[in-house]
């Protein structure tokens, strides 16, 4: 009998780690979502809300638990794939998908790959907002006029059609991943199946859709001024 | 029906340790009422008359419920045909001229031994390592001496339809035998035989499957489509369920198990 390893180190374990993480992950997306849409009611109440998230003290250790949920995320999917790959060292000659019951899907296949570039992307996002140009405009004092930047951001319809498309792919990543990670925590059965996998498509077409129309209306709408 | 003639591409692999290769045959005057396996030994006898060394394959029950035959038909595990062995797979599923694949399971921890036939003793030792019952609950019981809910025990039914035939490991993209140990746990989990060592047991098979260099489950299902006994993986969730209490709440095997070594 080989030694007990740690939970964390099992291949259940790192699934449990990866779909807990995962859940942390979807609902950062869900508020950010939230908070985004705000830039349909105009600059006033865009920066405001901006304004009171940067004021806020607890932003500072939300942001690096967050990023450290983020990592782990991909810290343990990597080790994962990793070793799934070494499962199977002689490749198949001719292997078809099964069909039939099975959810395996263009989104299931390409998990590491959309995660991959979601990781990319969050990066560019980051240097984009975050620590882009700090326009300031009066609102309660001197406050980052965020509006104005991305007003500035999707007047280019190359970096628009570059949000679509990623967001596309984390739409893909959810697709498969909202259900697997309730699947990954054991929560299944014939009776609740559905619920978790139309659930999980549901909120994964919520966010990619969410986060397209924005960059979209923005292009063409101009924003309200 | 008319006989036919297929164009097999069967993997030829001398021994464990020799490159294997795909290599083509002409199966004729091959029967839609023949299985699969017939057609192999009508080829075999073939390639026997012509002193060419006969293709090595599993198989036993031919009546699908031993779980030793394992073939990759055409790219999938027992062929296209749902819910069977190979062995119960007929030929009139296939048309006259086709081309066939025919491969091994392929998996690290279920290595090649030669052509067709994999070893799969990795499963045993899963099985050894927690899958049975210690106690002596004597020889089969009179009907409802031990009363158990309909419910409950079609769903171990379900499980315990397992064969261990190993689709599920072949067909996974992981090479992952979730599933396998998922029907195994679950099987003895939900009868009152296997409730004493319930927890011990999920935690002494993971850590054998871990072991045997399996991968972990992607949670697509392909296992449950190719499972030639349909075991849905609602299994898998339940070693989960099993596995975590195990590890979070029963921590006293724990000491017996990594000190008895």
């Amino acid at each position: 009998m080989p030694p007990q390893p740690k939970i964390g180190q099992s291949s259940i374990g790192t699934k449990i780690v990866i779909s807990i993480s995962s859940f942390f992950l979807i609902l950062f997306l869900l508020l950010h979502l939230a908070g985004n849409v705000l830039v349909f009611f105009g600059p006033a109440t865009f920066n405001g809300y901006s304004h009171a998230l940067i004021a806020n003290p607890l932003l500072i250790p939300i942001e690096i638990i967050l990023a450290v949920i983020f990592l782990i995320h991909i810290y343990k999917t990597i080790r994962m794939w990793v070793r799934n790959r070494g499962a199977r060292p002689v490749p198949y000659a001719r292997k078809e998908w099964a069909h039939h019951t099975s959810r395996k899907s263009f989104s299931s296949t390409t998990m590491i790959l959309s995660g991959a570039v979601i990781l990319l992307f969050v990066v560019i996002h980051l240097e984009t907002f975050k620590f882009g140009p700090d326009y300031l405009v009066a609102g309660s004092g001197q406050v980052r006029d965020l509006y104005r930047l991305e007003m500035e951001i999707f007047s280019n319809p190359l970096t628009v059609a570059f949000y679509a498309l990623v967001m596309l792919l984390i739409g893909s990543h959810l697709w498969h991943g909202v259900s697997s990670a309730f699947q990954s925590l054991g929560a299944d059965s014939p009776r609740w199946k559905r619920t978790f996998r139309v659930g999980g498509r549901l909120i994964a077409i919520i966010i990619a859709v969410g986060f397209i129309v924005i960059p979209i209306w923005v292009y063409f709408a101009g924003g309200r001024s | 029906m008319a006989n036919m003639t297929l164009k097999l591409l069967v993997w030829r692999q001398p021994g464990p340790t020799v490159p294997g290769r795909l290599v083509p045959y002409t199966a004729d005057q091959i029967s839609p009422d023949m299985s699969f396996l017939e057609m192999l030994d009508v080829v075999n006898e073939g390639l026997i008359r012509k002193g060419e060394e006969a293709i090595a394959f599993d198989s036993d029950c031919s009546e699908g419920i031993c779980g030793t035959c394992s073939l990759v038909v055409i790219g999938i595990p027992h062929g296209p045909q749902r819910g069977t062995t190979v062995c119960q797979l007929h030929m009139r599923h296939f048309h006259d001229g086709e081309t066939i694949t025919i491969e091994p399971w392929r998996a690290r921890a279920f290595p090649v031994v030669k052509d067709l036939v994999v070893n799969r003793s990795a499963f045993d030792r899963i099985i050894a390592a927690g899958g049975y019952v210690s106690v002596n609950v004597g020889g089969a019981p009179d009907g409802n001496t031990l009363p158990i809910g309909k419910k409950t025990a079609d769903l171990a039914m379900d499980s315990a339809a397992c064969i261990g035939c190993g689709a599920c490991v072949a067909a996974c993209k992981n090479a992952s035998a979730h599933l396998f140990v998922g029907a195994k746990i679950s099987h003895l989990a939900l009868m009152p035989q296997g409730e004493v060592e319930r927890y011990e047991r999920a935690a002494r098979m993971v850590a054998q499957m871990d072991a045997e260099g399996f991968g972990s489950c992607s949670n697509e299902g392909e296992c449950e489509a190719v499972c030639p006994k349909e075991i849905p993986i609602s299994n898998i969730a339940r070693m989960i369920r099993e596995y975590s209490k195990a590890l979070s709440t029963h921590r006293k095997w724990q000491w017996k198990a990594t000190t008895s070594e």
